[in-house]
């Protein structure tokens, strides 16, 4: 068989891959830079907008020190920092919890009906996420179907004000809007694992829960990993669920304290204060991400 | 196959790339400086700030005149409007585009500051609803292009203060759009106790038994001011770092104790029940009576402002922009807003009250326009002698007012 | 595999513990949660449809059974609301033309990067998939910062936005092509050029058509991705004229909205349903034959090879 050199193929994928990362570099990474131009420059002193300092050299660290300084324990912004943490935290495990069962049962355990269930679960890819936030903000308010139901009959009397700042409705907001982003990944994950090797554990004498645990899990770890960080990263910075379902201060998220200083007057550089700490308090889990990625690949081939 | 590319390949091409990246840096910022865009640079090192005691006439620099007397309006054209949601009514800009065979588009911000912002970005709008604390940058930063009297002459509609505004003297870019106060208003099925006769009624709010009830304005100035009054100082647009200071832990104290919404939506809230007191304007709460449910009257709904006018009163105006490509038809719909007809008309809509010559507050009630049990939201013109404004704020206090609340919006202390 | 049925009928009445510990049993639990969760995921949604043919104004109470908010009304109805007509032509314009410019810059950049050995290509694929998961705002903030700081031939709006949303999406076919790539393999390939076919014509002629799957599903993904964005085309946008449906609602939302709202977002939800639907026949006939998708039906459209 003839082997042909591959090396003046390079050229062609070069220029096949050429507009791609063009692009990337031009309107991704470039804008960075730019945030990171503002962040470091000056304030016109009489419009209060933020004017970009170019040269690294004249750079002024003013707006990123007073961000800097106020997100320690105990601070004004560390609350939300907090909160942040711990919404997109809670609301990630609930997402797990809810879409592990239903891709595992969806990809391994229903036959008949699979291609329904596919076409369901992806449904809600294909509704807007703000009428999905609307449809329950409907059905939260004061006199909405929730309470209604609550209150059975009149048997009860729960006036719950489920849209004033409560941070479960938050959690339980981003839960909703962001499972469906889970469950698919986890269903391509869990649809390539063997079922020989499943059921030779079980072949051999374990039992359901230890076979489990012993076996299926281990083996669809990078996919779950790879799911969690598809779906925990973008909700970092998710501002519009909180502002939707709970109009309070109460619950502010990081994504709001960027979203209500980058158009105010003499704010902006403190937004994309924000967006450069958001950056690298994500850029280890956004490297293991590509790292758990880029081992599957391998694993697939 | 393809070949693994280990972990440790990718951090080290990273780092190799970010080293090249660090040597290119200061040929790329010389490069992305003189793509800068040039936005208006602020000329002398003060902005003039008006006040009631200290009025101001804008001088209109030499390369941004009026427009000439007699033309015609533009044909087919789009007026873009920039104002608030809901505050303008749908069967006046009908009425205008019938007349004048254009398109009306309006759009919408929610606070003054991102629709500054949004203006100093290069946007078309040929009309924007401003207040008067915006209008020395407004002016200054070239935005405004000067009003040619001629085509609006609906101008003696109005109250005759407006022809000589203090921030505005010979009402050279403004005209007055809507006047109303800053109070307190609530539904009697949520909250049984009269506000009104309370001691310090904006205390209220700081009441435990009307937790998860309560809302203030989601505008920085009105709703800090409201800290102020509450305290009973009255310089509501004070620089002294101890009354700011104040002020932010009054609002700490009140995320503790009520846990408000801030939100400007209380028109609709209000009446759909999420909230039951709440710091409103008084446009709000007569607008409230068009949100309120079949089978609720609109006798459950209440204002409050200080009877000898000693709270906030403020006026709304519009302008026309600079950016703007329909000169003409802008000025002749301000005209158009001026009329009294199309003014009662835009009042029962959006529910704020313009100062028209023909509405006083007898003439409201006599009409049954405005129910009793809201009179205190109507506007008397005496309001405009004892009232606070809140005025514009210089570089440093902005900066120092938006701090506080920022730290407030964050939930923090 | 013994199929399940076969094996139960075999067994008989055991009893809960024999039911418990039966291998083969029907799997209740997990079929319990999932048909809650698709409860939780669609009721909302569809209490909200229903809602949008409510007679009244309130959204929350049934007042009757009308197209009032469709085309009845005469000022607040989708029919004659023309700020809401525009909001709906620009999703689907941006819809159309992200789109447009999204999967072809993804499938070249896949093919090129996962044949091209080198530091650079694999640097531009970690950027490639740190852009997949970057949270929205961050990527918003930083080009709203650039178009308004740099006198670029883009401004605000339409074209602002489109670059955002290419930005944003284009690891999406990225990713699924190099992962189809992986499953094909490069045996293929090799025989085309191996017969004497340039690596151009095998490409074209062999590796493009077999990657119609992914190409089929990203393209499917990435016209639903985009039509319901909503950070990136609300700080790109320059006006109402280009702001799309999604930041319609969130505007409207925060104030007072009607059932049109709901109504609005109906008819786009049936606009994308017809757009899968008839996406999934066409793709159905295109790979009519085709060994490597046969049986995969809604899974391969749904894009995981």
């Amino acid at each position: 068989m003839l082997q042909r050199s591959r090396e003046p193929n390079t050229r062609l994928w070069a220029a096949l891959a050429a507009p791609g990362v063009g692009w990337l570099l031009l309107f991704f990474l470039a804008p960075l830079y730019v945030v990171l131009a503002i962040v470091f420059g000056r304030v016109d002193p009489l419009f209060r907008t933020a004017v970009p300092v170019w040269n690294p050299l004249e750079w002024n660290p003013a707006q990123f020190s007073y961000v800097l300084s106020r997100i320690a324990p105990g601070d004004v912004y560390f609350p939300a920092v907090l909160r942040t943490v711990v919404y997109v935290g809670a609301a990630s495990i609930l997402c797990l919890s809810i879409a592990f069962p239903v891709a595992y049962y969806v990809s391994r355990l229903a036959d008949k009906r699979k291609g329904l269930l596919i076409a369901l679960l992806i449904a809600p890819f294909w509704i807007s996420y703000m009428m999905r936030m609307l449809a329950w903000v409907n059905l939260l308010q004061n006199d909405g179907l929730v309470n209604r139901i609550l209150n059975f009959g009149g048997f009860l009397d729960v006036q719950v004000d489920w849209l004033t700042g409560q941070p479960l409705v938050v959690v339980l907001g981003l839960a909703y809007g962001y499972v469906p982003y889970m469950i698919l990944p986890l269903y391509a994950g869990l649809d390539r694992l063997s079922q020989p090797m499943l059921e030779a554990s079980r072949d051999l004498g374990a039992n359901r829960v230890s076979s489990f645990l012993r076996v299926t899990l281990p083996l669809c770890r990078p996919t779950i990993l790879a799911a969690v960080l598809l779906t925990c990263l973008p909700m970092l910075g998710d501002y519009f669920t909180n502002d939707l379902l709970s109009a309070s201060p109460k619950t502010a998220m990081v994504g709001n304290l960027i979203n209500d200083s980058v158009q105010a007057p003499g704010q902006t550089g403190q937004a994309g204060a924000f967006v450069m700490l958001v950056l690298l308090a994500t850029v280890l889990p956004m490297f293991y991400y590509v790292r758990v990625t880029l081992r599957g690949d391998e694993v697939r081939t | 196959m393809t070949v693994p590319y280990g972990a440790g390949q990718s951090r080290r091409q990273f780092l190799q790339r970010a080293a090249i990246l660090a040597a290119t840096v200061p040929t790329m910022g010389a490069f992305l400086a003189a793509c800068s865009k040039e936005g208006p640079t602020s000329s002398g090192p003060t902005l003039t700030i008006a006040k009631p005691d200290s009025p101001v006439k804008w001088d209109i620099p030499a390369d941004n005149p009026a427009i000439a007397d007699g033309m015609a309006p533009e044909k087919g054209a789009t007026l873009k409007i920039y104002n608030y949601a809901d505050y303008l009514s749908p069967q006046a800009i009908k009425a205008f585009e019938d007349e004048h065979g254009c398109t009306v588009e309006v759009s919408t911000f929610n606070d003054g500051d991102e629709a500054i912002t949004k203006l100093r970005s290069g946007v078309d709008f040929d009309i924007y609803n401003a207040n008067y604390t915006e209008m020395s940058r407004l002016v200054t930063g070239g935005l405004l292009r000067p009003l040619n009297h001629s085509y609006i002459p609906n101008i003696s509609n109005v109250w005759p203060t407006f022809t000589n505004p203090w921030y505005d003297q010979g009402w050279q870019f403004t005209v007055p759009y809507t006047i109303y106060t800053t109070g307190m208003g609530w539904r009697t099925d949520q909250v049984p106790a009269d506000i009104g006769a309370l001691k310090n009624p904006y205390e209220s709010l700081w009441d435990p038994a009307y937790k998860d009830k309560t809302a203030i304005l989601d505008d920085f100035h009105s709703a800090m001011a409201l800290v102020l009054l509450k305290q009973g100082i009255t310089d509501v647009n004070t620089s002294s770092a101890d009354d700011l200071k104040m002020v932010g832990e009054q609002l700490t104290a009140l995320v503790q104790a009520t846990s408000p919404k801030v939100t400007i939506t209380m028109y609709s809230d209000l009446p759909a029940g999420q909230i039951g007191l709440s710091q409103m304007w008084s446009g709000d709460i007569i607008n409230a009576q068009s949100y309120l449910p079949e089978g609720v009257g609109t006798e459950i709904l209440r204002y409050w402002f200080p009877t000898d006018g000693k709270g906030l009163v403020d006026n709304d105006m519009l302008v026309t922009l600079k950016g703007g490509k329909n000169p003409v038809l802008a000025h002749l719909f301000l005209n158009h807003m001026l009329d009294p007809d199309v003014a009662k008309e835009n009042f029962s809509a959006i529910g704020y009250q313009p100062p028209q010559n023909t509405i006083t507050a007898d003439s409201l009630v006599e009409e049954e326009f405005i129910p009793e049990n809201l009179r205190s939201a109507i506007v008397k013109p005496e309001y405009f002698d004892a009232g606070y404004r809140i005025l514009e704020l210089d570089a440093d206090n902005d900066a120092a007012w938006h701090n506080v609340w920022n730290a407030f919006n964050a939930g923090g202390s | 595999m013994t199929t399940q049925t076969e094996v139960r009928q075999a067994r008989g009445f055991r009893g809960p513990v024999g039911w418990y510990r039966d291998p083969w049993r029907r799997p209740r639990v997990l079929a319990a949660i999932t048909a809650f969760y698709l409860a939780w995921s669609l009721l909302p949604v569809l209490i909200a449809v229903a809602f949008s043919f409510n007679d009244g104004r309130s959204r929350t109470n049934w007042q009757g059974f009308s197209f009032r908010w469709y085309w009845g009304d005469p000022s607040r109805s989708v029919w004659h609301d023309a700020a809401l007509h525009t909001a709906l032509f620009q999703t689907l314009k941006l819809g159309v033309i992200a789109t447009l410019i999204t999967v072809p810059l993804g499938v070249l950049f896949a093919i090129g990067v996962d044949r091209w050995r080198g530091r650079l290509p694999s640097g531009a694929n970690v950027l490639m998939l740190i852009s997949f998961v970057i949270p929205e705002v961050l990527l918003a903030v930083a080009l709203l910062f650039v178009v308004t700081n740099l006198a670029l031939p883009i401004g605000l709006g339409t074209s602002a936005q489109v670059v955002g949303l290419v930005t944003y999406q284009v690891a999406y076919p990225a990713v699924l092509v190099r992962a189809r790539l992986a499953t094909i393999g490069k045996q293929y390939e090799e025989a085309a050029t191996d017969l004497g076919a340039s690596p151009l014509g095998a490409l074209r002629r062999v590796t493009l058509p077999m990657l119609m799957p992914a190409i089929f599903a990203s393209t499917v993904l990435v016209f639903a991705d985009v039509i319901d964005d909503f950070v990136l085309v609300r700080y790109l946008s320059a006006g109402a004229s280009t702001e799309p449906v999604s930041v319609k609602i969130y505007n409207t939302a925060r104030a007072a909205p009607t059932p049109a709202l709901n109504a609005l977002a109906t008819l786009l939800l049936v606009a994308a349903l017809l757009a899968v639907t008839i996406g999934f026949l066409v793709y159905r006939r295109m790979t009519r034959g085709d060994g490597t998708t046969a049986d995969r039906g809604l899974a391969a459209f749904a894009g995981e090879a």
